[in-house]
């Protein structure tokens, strides 16, 4: 502690000028309906930041200030603690869910903060506002990784070769599942739309909560509807309680979860009842496997735990934060001034955009002053269970084989102007 | 507090807001004080302070309700939250000038009140208090799903006071505004009591068969306290909306209606500034639970019980706990503390 | 109009509408007994439940073990919250003890999410077969095992007020409390008795739907819950209280079978029993079964 404070004073005192802090807000959701994700993607965000302060000096010399905020997964304090950062003058803000980064999609743009959010939706994508009527321009949200509608999108058409593969007849049906809230709603339309296009039944949508509980009856509704393909709009700590009630009561149907819809943590708390669920995986490695970012990664994961086992949102999250610390790098570069604007054209400034340190573990990504699509990859996995879980940690589960996460395949996207902003 | 041999003589005496000349005095250098608040703090303490004023007017009119009339609801943030959409919905729809629509707000939650209030004059007690928690969730569900009335799940975005030409956007500014409804609605409430109709809420609280008998109308005047409530909650809700610009279903859930439950009992039921008290308290809490973890940040006791990630719950406890060992330690709430600091004053050195 | 997703529903309505009228049961014990509502209920279920999670992952020991002694935690803990929170505030009005509850849910909610974490988590299996045929629906095990705790239970409940020599002091410190203790009935003994029941028979429905959906924070619902269910019965009705938690029970997927089939409008099952509340308050001010109370001056 006391060594620290001096190595701190006598940085201080080494570089006046130049150790003046960078004031960063990071809303996480620790303890509200999401915070099953939140949790780690939060983590990995702060590990990351903290990693660049130690390893990497901070950003050209000057450390970041992280102000984190748990806002429980209420827009509004959200909302609040947004107006306090813009008080203490933050140049970025990594965020978290849908409601609170739509909802301050009109402040960020009138301060010109630029903001990193943990939501996907597809009406953060468009900078420009003339992607599609009724859709506000959102020129200071990014995101790392495909829009929750592109996921859901790419997720259709492997289920439209997966059926004509199954060799069954007759046509696929679909149908929509999860809470009432901006979050699960914001690719329902897309998907339905889509779902039509390639020729899928579309059935009434299903509800439940963000919460997790008993949902026979939606279960058993699904099964009465007779549907093929059900995609999970909820986090994965509600979807797997759909996944048990379902897999009691009996009901085939084949699962897509979406980006934060299922990882390591849900496939134990599930067991087998998560076996065979398809969802989209941003990194493209997952925790442990031979590529050159896992390094980087396990060297920011050992920052706080030496061997702990990290999920698929801890690695998305490092991506999130190096995409914003790049970005400043840029801004900072040949002396200039870390200000919102020349961040936000810092996330410009590169195309096929993988994080230095970060090969194979961060996806490339590109933005463009007229697309906020980072990218139109898709990459689908298949969570495999294949015995009990309640016995051994998640590292150990996976490591024995008990739990695997399989690739299926990788969807590429068009990048179709009349799939922008929604 | 009165000093002794100061009997009254008059009706009009004894009715009166302040009982003594310097109480009066007092109450006029507490508002001047609070005028000059935005000279001395910065836009945090402000912004805490606006946030005990609106809060404060919603609490007060559940004190109306529960601590004068000895109703009890647990539906008070829907109503709160009515006020805040109302008032959005009529500034974003009708184009009614922001600083019209808060009071239009109130009244237009004062209406929904009345409808609410109405099983009221059937029901007693704990039945009551049961249905005002399904009103609770009714109304929660209905601003989820009202989208032409409340933007639906996404909230609505309002705007900011604004009186000819000059907007009250900041904390600085936007402080006058809330601190000029707090006095007004402050002011209206002890008036309230003076009158035929608060003295009949009070009888209706004491003992309610007693005061039917003393041909007071009891329906009436249930369903009457209900509805000056929802007036309360409904100001309380249009100020908050118009300082944080967005208003969202996701606040008005009912964590929000106990903790105005907390700060009518925290500040003492049935006083008028008691409600402002408890406000008061319930704001600045979590507050002083977060500096205390901020001062313990990166010791070993925040390594042990990793405070950082569970900061939230730790101020959830604190607010539960708050609530528990006020009601043990006391049960009569600040205001009646306050009101034994000033008579250990006005009497020392011989206060026995 | 399609019955095939009819009968599933009604069943499966059932059965949990038994664990509603288990925990409902459990909720209007401590009312008749010392009229207190308990709006804590909800976090006995949750205590109970990862205490008991916590023993089974943590110990090598069969599930009846591991069951018996969160029993023996529970009824200590219910004790202890009687005699430390409650007992202070004897005498103070309604709202006050309301609050006491409302401010002990708050705090043990946010005690087990910072002990136990944010995470759902499963029981160790415990039955050999994963799910059993029952007309047509397929249930866990333990829901029929629930089904035949609460059975036991309810008769348990029976026996204890109309036979056993607390029970009947239950039943006279209820009716009167001055009158019970010139009798001889140790009023105080027995308020802290009908916590300790309430809290362990709350935590054998925790448990079962630990078991079931996995422990998370959102047992604590169950409180919410059961007030419609109460308040259907009447608060000081036993039987009211079984019937009415069977009946929220049934209306929830009901609710969700007329919004599938007719109206797609969503989330009717969570809001539908309080829709059903204030109806029935509007026209039975005291439930459906509860004592009207006639007042004399």
């Amino acid at each position: 502690m006391k060594k620290t404070f001096l190595a701190a004073l006598a940085a201080l005192f080494a570089m006046p000028a130049l150790a003046q802090p960078i004031p960063v807000g990071h809303l996480m959701d620790n303890s509200g309906a999401t915070s099953d994700v939140g949790l780690p993607y939060g983590q990995g965000v702060q590990d990351t930041l903290s990693w660049v302060n130690s390893t990497r000096r901070g950003v050209a010399g000057r450390p970041i200030n992280v102000l984190g905020f748990d806002y429980g997964y209420a827009a509004p304090r959200a909302v609040s603690q947004y107006q306090a950062w813009s008080r203490d003058r933050v140049v970025a803000i990594q965020g978290w869910g849908t409601a609170d980064t739509e909802a301050l999609i009109r402040f960020v743009t009138r301060d010109r903060i630029p903001y990193i959010s943990g939501s996907y939706s597809g009406a953060l994508t468009d900078p420009t506002g003339r992607a599609r009527p009724g859709v506000e321009a959102a020129p200071f949200n990014f995101f790392y990784g495909p829009s929750y509608s592109d996921a859901l999108r790419g997720m259709l058409q492997w289920a439209k070769t997966d059926w004509d593969r199954s060799g069954r007849t007759g046509r696929p049906k679909y149908v929509h599942m999860g809470a009432n809230h901006p979050y699960p709603n914001s690719p329902k339309e897309a998907g339905e739309t889509m779902a039509r296009e390639l020729g899928f039944g579309v059935l009434p949508a299903i509800q439940f909560a963000l919460t997790p509980g008993d949902y026979t009856a939606q279960c058993l509704t699904l099964r009465n509807q007779g549907a093929n393909y059900a995609y999970l709009g909820n986090t994965a700590g509600s979807n797997l309680s759909v996944l048990r009630s379902c897999q009691t009561a009996g009901v085939q149907v084949q699962f897509m979860g979406n980006v934060w819809g299922m990882d390591e943590n849900a496939m134990k708390a599930a067991g087998t009842a998560a076996n065979g669920v398809v969802f989209p995986v941003r990194t493209g490695a997952v925790w442990g496997q031979p590529v050159p970012g896992m390094e980087t990664a396990q060297a920011i994961s050992r920052t706080t735990d030496a061997n702990a086992y990290r999920t698929v949102h801890y690695l998305a999250g490092m991506c999130a934060a190096m995409l914003m610390v790049e970005a400043m790098e840029t801004a900072a570069a040949n002396g200039g001034a870390i200000s919102g604007e020349r961040i936000r054209d810092g996330f410009y400034a590169r195309r096929d955009w993988v994080p230095a340190g970060f090969a194979g573990l961060c996806n490339p990504s590109t933005f463009t002053a007229e697309d906020h699509r980072g990218t139109m990859r898709v990459a689908l996995y298949r969570a495999v269970v294949t015995g009990n879980t309640s016995q051994g940690t998640v590292g150990e589960l996976m490591a024995n084989g008990t739990m695997k996460l399989e690739p299926v395949t990788v969807v590429e996207l068009e990048r179709r102007r009349d799939w922008q902003g929604w | 507090m009165r000093p002794a041999g100061d009997y009254r003589t008059t009706y009009a005496a004894d009715m009166t807001v302040f009982p003594t000349r310097n109480s009066r005095l007092a109450m006029l250098a507490g508002i001047a004080l609070a005028c000059a608040a935005p000279l001395a703090f910065g836009r945090y303490e402000l912004g805490l302070m606006i946030n005990i004023g609106f809060l404060g007017i919603a609490a007060l009119g559940l004190n109306i309700l529960v601590g004068f009339t000895g109703q009890i609801s647990i539906g008070h943030a829907a109503f709160f939250g009515f006020g805040a959409f109302l008032s959005a919905w009529l500034h974003e729809t009708l184009h009614v000038p922001v600083i019209l629509c808060i009071p239009l707000a109130g009244l237009g939650t004062a209406v929904v009140g009345l409808v609410f209030g109405l099983p009221a004059a059937r029901l007693k007690g704990l039945y009551l208090a049961i249905a005002t928690l399904a009103a609770q969730f009714i109304l929660e569900d209905f601003f989820a799903r009202a989208r032409w009335f409340t933007g639906g799940v996404a909230g609505r975005m309002t705007e900011s006071v604004t009186v000819a030409g000059f907007s009250f956007d900041r904390e600085e500014t936007y402080f006058y505004i809330v601190l000029a409804f707090v006095v007004v609605m402050f002011f209206a409430a002890s008036n309230l009591m003076r009158t035929r109709d608060g003295r009949a809420l009070v009888a209706v609280r004491d003992h309610y068969l007693s005061a039917e008998v003393m041909g007071i109308n009891l329906a009436y005047y249930r369903t009457l306290s209900f509805a000056i409530s929802s007036f309360y909650a409904g100001i309380g809700g249009a100020l908050y909306a118009h300082y944080l610009l967005f208003v969202s279903v996701e606040a008005f859930n009912i964590l929000f209606s106990i903790q105005f439950l907390g700060m009518v009992i925290i500040g003492g039921l049935g006083s008028v500034m008691g409600s402002l008290m408890g406000a008061a308290f319930m704001v600045l809490l979590p507050e002083v639970v977060q500096a205390l973890a901020d001062q313990l940040a990166g010791g070993s006791i925040d390594r042990a019980i990793k405070l950082g990630a569970n900061i939230s719950f730790l101020r959830e406890m604190a607010v539960g706990a708050a609530i528990i060992l006020f009601l043990v330690f006391e049960p009569n709430g600040l205001a009646h503390r306050w009101r034994l600091i000033k008579a250990y004053w006005k009497l020392y050195p011989y206060s026995h | 109009m399609d019955f095939t997703l009819f009968f599933p529903l009604l069943l499966n309505g059932l059965i949990v509408g038994a664990l509603y009228g288990v925990v409902a049961m459990s909720f209007v014990l401590i009312y008749k007994a010392s009229q207190v509502v308990n709006f804590a209920q909800g976090e006995f279920l949750l205590v109970g439940a990862w205490v008991c999670w916590w023993l089974l992952t943590t110990w090598p020991i069969p599930f009846w073990a591991g069951f018996l002694v969160t029993m023996a935690f529970m009824t200590l803990f219910g004790i202890i919250l009687q005699v430390v929170v409650l007992r202070p505030l004897i005498g103070e009005p309604v709202i006050s003890v309301i609050m006491a509850t409302v401010g002990l849910s708050i705090f043990f909610q946010a005690l087990m999410k910072w002990i136990f974490g944010v995470f759902a988590k499963p029981f160790p299996p415990i039955f050999e077969a994963e799910r059993i045929d029952v007309m047509g629906l397929q249930v866990q095990p333990v829901y029929l095992l629930s089904l035949a705790v609460s059975l036991f239970i309810m008769f348990g409940f029976w026996w204890f007020f109309t036979f056993s020599k607390h029970g009947l002091a239950m039943r006279a410190t209820a009716f009167d409390q001055q009158v019970a203790q010139s009798l001889g009935v140790s009023v105080p003994k027995v308020f802290a008795m009908s916590w300790a029941i309430s809290a362990v028979v709350s935590s054998v429905a925790g448990v079962v739907v630990g078991v079931v959906n996995g422990v998370s924070s959102a047992l604590s619902f169950y409180g919410i819950k059961v007030f419609p269910a109460v308040i259907l019965g009447g608060l000081d009705s036993i039987v009211g209280a079984v019937l009415g938690g069977l009946i929220v029970g049934v209306l929830e997927n009901l609710a969700q079978w007329v919004d599938s089939e007719f109206l797609h409008w969503g989330n009717m099952t969570q809001i539908a029993p309080f829709y059903a509340l204030v109806l029935i308050l509007l026209i039975k001010p005291y439930g459906l079964l509860g004592t009207k109370n006639i007042e004399r001056v």
